[in-house]
């Protein structure tokens, strides 16, 4: 394999990377995949130049990441297709079609990911349609029913069981990735802020670590604490939600509305922090904005001490109640091999038995020093993806229990530099949907010429597809809530 | 049963009695003040250090609309001049008056026409159409129906379908590619009907504003009702809002 090996975060000097021709290009990734490993980004270096692209893989057993690059030199943007073998790079060359005109060729199935038309040429895009009697085709969206993002589901169906499902995204697109060129400091990481409403730390802080490489900046062991802690208190209000979610999506009032209680006392924790009840204006390059106190530390504690104490005797309501179980167990089910194969990601891959999580295998920030323990399931249905969220919150209370105990002493904030030219950076950090990934490359002047955005929804929107196939349509709200993807997220 | 009855003990009371009253941490950036002192000579620190270019100088001005409460400005100011305070009250029914001078003290809607308030007093439905945003202002109104907001109890509700919905509320930038939705869930509305732009995405764009993506013919060629500031707003400034707007406090 013909790559530049790098880890999370360390930052490269691109003019490292060698670009390939289309044969050597091709060898080399698809040697990557057959190894194991997993495509997790496919774009150009430069936004303006699409001739030169990179294909990312990454080895979570080694911690490593392989920059493979390409050339393009004929005067048609073309490389040959690597999903027919490996279904999870689909995506990625969907995507890298629709942003850049590039052609995969042999490619199975090439559908739109956020620009409705673009892929085939002017023409709206033809969804699949199922033939025969009796069969029938169910349209939803982009309005939905609760307070909620816009998508678009149509559904191939005969009587209650849906054979095939296809999901159109893109409402929500907003071009971030191009706002993200043009923008300064402040408003860079007020964009990362609103990659995805529910998951501000996540995105702001796998944002800041990829500025703080590129700026060669060091931050204090506090700072990168106090950053963790606020993952893990948004790790726990989110799956607060989806849990009280998916209470709701069966019909299940008490523990909705119990979930839901607990989960303010957490939103409100992290706003006795940095005053948003979201974390918003908490990151800063170099650190964060606002400090621990003995005050927001004892508000903070005494908040968890009660969900800790609560949330055990609402799991145990719920995940003991037959009329529940019924309703989760084998529902929506994505087998390991499966889930492997179309590289889902994040808690959608715990709960089918796939150890990966960026915490454990590309540490980064506080979790280097102070690591958390890997937490899987292995039925890849409802059951195990609402199961596994409720075993993460109790690893995040533990995490932040022992934490809050013994604070480091220092500063919050460094000094931060400017950008290293010529120089990129692949982020990871776990959001509590699971893998994100932001990559920055830089110019000869210190300029941004690509920041590419990877949301874990990116991966397991497709996961969501397939787990309904062969399950009742009246499942989908359960289904599509036990997965809980982002649409902001996805369409960028 | 028992178990059921348990788990709902443990819930206890943890509504929150009178919105008009509650109060937010002090680290809650709400309603900024702005000191009337004079800015030292030439100074426009904060001004350039707006995200959203909400800030204009001499005389010394911000665009609640504009504003995503991220307090870089009160963080630069050397005077102390800009402050945010955690006043939640920041709802009004016209887009001038979110423009917060050193004159301002509080904000407010005016009520609502007679005829409004005959119509929605009692019961309001309103159908919630995300355009775009980043699902922030999704989940702040998605608390406005949990146990502690509870604003049901208020008649003010969000439905499903827009043909049973009295008004929409707008949050996101409206993108290209949900305007055409966004006109169709409109006119399904039955009239009379209302508009309320939820988060600073829906009143000006936001930190988007500058985005080729986005589709905003919609907002200038129709009445808006109500905007709520914020990135996002709390759900006490929704709620406060309305309950001044319908005359209902
Ligand atoms: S708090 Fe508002 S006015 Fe001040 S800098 Fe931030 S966005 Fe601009
Ligand atoms: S106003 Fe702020 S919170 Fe609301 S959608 Fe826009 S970016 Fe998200």
């Amino acid at each position: 394999m013909n790559s530049l090996k790098v880890q999370n975060g360390e930052v490269f000097n691109h003019n490292e990377i060698e670009f390939l021709n289309a044969d050597k290009f091709h060898a080399s990734v698809l040697n990557g995949l057959s190894n194991g490993y997993r495509m997790i980004g496919l774009f150009p270096v430069d936004k303006k130049n699409p001739n030169k692209i990179v294909s990312i893989l990454s080895d979570s057993a080694s911690s490593s990441l392989y920059i493979i690059g390409y050339e393009n030199k004929g005067d048609k943007l073309e490389f040959e297709s690597f999903a027919n073998q490996f279904p999870q790079t689909n995506y990625f060359e969907c995507e890298l079609a629709e942003n850049y005109g590039y052609k995969p060729l042999y490619h199975p199935w090439l559908r739109p990911v956020r620009k409705q038309n673009i892929i085939l040429g002017s023409q709206p895009y033809k969804f699949f349609k199922l033939d025969g009697d009796e069969v029938h085709e169910v349209a939803v969206g982009p309005i939905h029913a609760g307070v909620i993002e816009p998508g678009h589901f149509r559904f191939q169906c005969h009587g209650e069981l849906v054979y095939h499902l296809e999901i159109n995204l893109g409402y929500q697109h907003r071009g971030i990735e191009s706002l993200m060129l043009n923008a300064n400091p402040n408003q860079r990481i007020i964009l990362s802020e609103s990659i995805a409403g529910d998951t501000v730390i996540g995105h702001t802080s796998t944002h800041c670590n990829a500025f703080e490489s590129l700026t060669e900046t060091q931050i204090n062991l506090r700072a990168q604490v106090i950053r963790s802690i606020a993952e893990e208190l948004e790790r726990i209000a989110m799956h607060l939600t989806g849990l009280g979610g998916i209470a709701n999506d069966i019909g299940f009032a008490l523990p909705a509305s119990a979930y839901g209680r607990l989960r303010t006392l957490v939103i409100n924790s992290l706003a006795s922090l940095c005053g948003s009840r979201f974390g918003r204006g908490l990151f800063v390059y170099g650190g964060v904005r606002f400090d621990f106190n003995d005050e927001n530390i004892k508000q903070i504690k005494s908040n968890l001490e009660i969900v800790k104490k609560d949330i055990e005797a609402i799991n145990d309501f719920l995940f003991s109640s037959t009329g529940a179980l019924i309703r989760f167990e084998n529902t929506g089910v994505v087998s390991k091999d499966f889930a492997g194969k179309i590289g889902l990601v994040g808690t959608a891959a715990k709960a089918c038995g796939i150890e990966l999580d960026s915490r454990i295998n590309f540490p980064y920030g506080a979790y280097r020093y102070f690591p958390v323990s890997p937490i899987t399931l292995s039925t890849g249905d409802v059951f195990a993806r609402a199961r596994l969220r409720a075993l993460e919150i109790d690893e995040s209370l533990r995490f932040i229990f022992e934490q809050l105990e013994n604070i480091p002493s220092g500063i919050t904030t460094e000094k931060v530099g400017e950008l290293r030219i010529n120089s990129g950076v692949i982020s990871i950090v776990e959001g509590w949907r699971g893998e994100i990934i932001h990559s920055a490359f830089t110019d000869e002047e210190g300029k941004i010429i690509q920041y590419k955005i990877k949301d874990p929804s990116f991966n397991n929107w497709y996961g969501l597809s397939l787990a309904l196939r062969n399950t009742a349509i009246s499942d989908f709200p359960l289904c599509n809530k036990s997965f809980d993807l982002s649409y902001a997220g996805h369409d960028l | 049963m028992i178990d059921a009855i348990k788990l709902r003990i443990l819930q206890r009371d943890s509504i929150i009695q009178d919105v008009s009253t509650a109060s937010l941490p002090k680290l809650f950036r709400g309603l900024p003040v702005i000191e009337d002192k004079p800015c030292p000579d030439g100074c426009k620190k904060c001004a350039e250090v707006c995200p959203t270019n909400a800030i204009k100088t001499e005389p010394l001005s911000i665009d609640l609309g504009l504003c995503l409460f991220c307090p870089l400005c009160e963080e630069v100011c050397p005077e102390k001049i800009i402050h945010y305070t955690n006043d939640f009250n920041l709802a009004v029914d016209k887009r001038e008056k979110l423009i917060i001078t050193k004159e301002t003290k509080t904000i407010s809607p005016e009520k609502a026409s007679e005829k409004i308030r005959k119509y929605f007093g009692r019961s309001l439905k309103l159908r919630q159409i995300s355009a775009g945003g980043c699902n922030g202002c999704e989940l702040e109104l998605n608390a406005l129906s949990n146990v502690n907001f509870d604003m049901g109890r208020f008649g003010i509700e969000f439905v499903a379908s827009p043909r049973h919905a009295d008004g929409i509320v707008i949050t996101g930038p409206l993108t290209k590619n949900m305007a055409n939705a966004t006109q169709i869930c409109y006119d399904a509305v039955p009239n009379p009907k209302i508009i309320i732009l939820f988060g600073a995405c829906a009143i000006s764009g936001g930190i988007f504003k500058n985005s080729e993506e986005t589709e905003r013919k919609f907002l200038e060629q129709n009445k808006i009702d109500l905007y709520i500031p914020g990135c996002p707003p709390h759900p006490l400034t929704f709620i406060n809002g309305l309950l001044d707007w319908l005359d209902k406090k």
